[in-house]
């Protein structure tokens, strides 16, 4: 028996929720970023695309079963926790964009609130059980259980200021 | 591992005190966090936080229990 699990959040990343007014219409002719192919220039757009790719995390997980009996394995399900921190994201990003109005000030302060949780991390696991009876094996994830926890006190702490709570 | 996790990192004054002074270093004042912001978002946003915090809990309380129940058998 083989199990396989690969995840990458940076795929499932939705990077789209801070901009709701800092994109005016442009007259493609006249801007001068679309006639030098320049698009790089409005600081307020450059800094939003790595904003969030700041969490970078990969998650994978081989398990090998050959010739045993009787193995029990219990492995956490990445694929929620990494749901629930998107979530986290979102909800952080959606306080600030709501009690922030200036769109400048907001970008800067939500890549600041992101880069605390800034946990570049790897997490590989290869377990292989050969000629086995009777053996129980179990695996965690504790980087994503950590960076939840972050997250969730930094939203709490956000939503304590603005007097929600 | 989740206990200790939970235990040590991160404690929850540490994330006040850098929330708090990424704000001020932006110079945003609490007042005007509070006053951009109506009644009714204020609904919606602590209905947002309190499904996340049951969330949160219930994702670590999975954790736990697991270990818990590993640990009993020993």
């Amino acid at each position: 028996m083989t199990i396989y699990r690969r995840m990458n959040t940076k795929d499932r990343n939705p990077n789209f929720f801070f901009n709701d007014d800092d994109h005016n219409e442009v007259d493609v002719a006249e801007d001068s970023r679309f006639r030098d192919n320049d698009f790089f220039s409005d600081d307020a757009i450059s800094q939003e695309a790595d904003q969030l790719s700041f969490m970078e995390q990969e998650s994978a997980e081989l398990i090998w079963v050959k010739e045993s009996c009787n193995i029990r394995i219990t492995s956490t399900d990445t694929q929620a926790a990494v749901s629930l921190q998107a979530a986290l994201q979102v909800a952080i990003g959606l306080v600030l964009s709501i009690s922030i109005l200036d769109g400048d000030q907001r970008e800067k302060i939500s890549q600041e609130l992101l880069q605390i949780s800034d946990v570049e991390q790897t997490n590989r696991q290869k377990i292989f059980i050969y000629n086995t009876k009777d053996a129980r094996v179990r695996t965690v994830d504790t980087d994503i259980a950590i960076n939840i926890q972050l997250l969730f006190q930094i939203l709490l702490t956000l939503v304590v200021l603005v007097d929600i709570l | 591992m989740s206990h200790s996790s939970k235990n040590h990192f991160p404690s929850e004054k540490v994330v006040q005190v850098m929330v708090d002074s990424i704000l001020r270093k932006n110079g945003v004042k609490r007042e005007e966090l509070k006053s951009n912001i109506s009644e009714e978002q204020k609904q919606m946003l602590k209905e947002m936080v309190e499904d996340l915090r049951k969330q949160v809990e219930a994702f670590q309380q999975s954790n736990r229990t697991d270990e818990d129940s590993d640990e009993l058998r020993d």
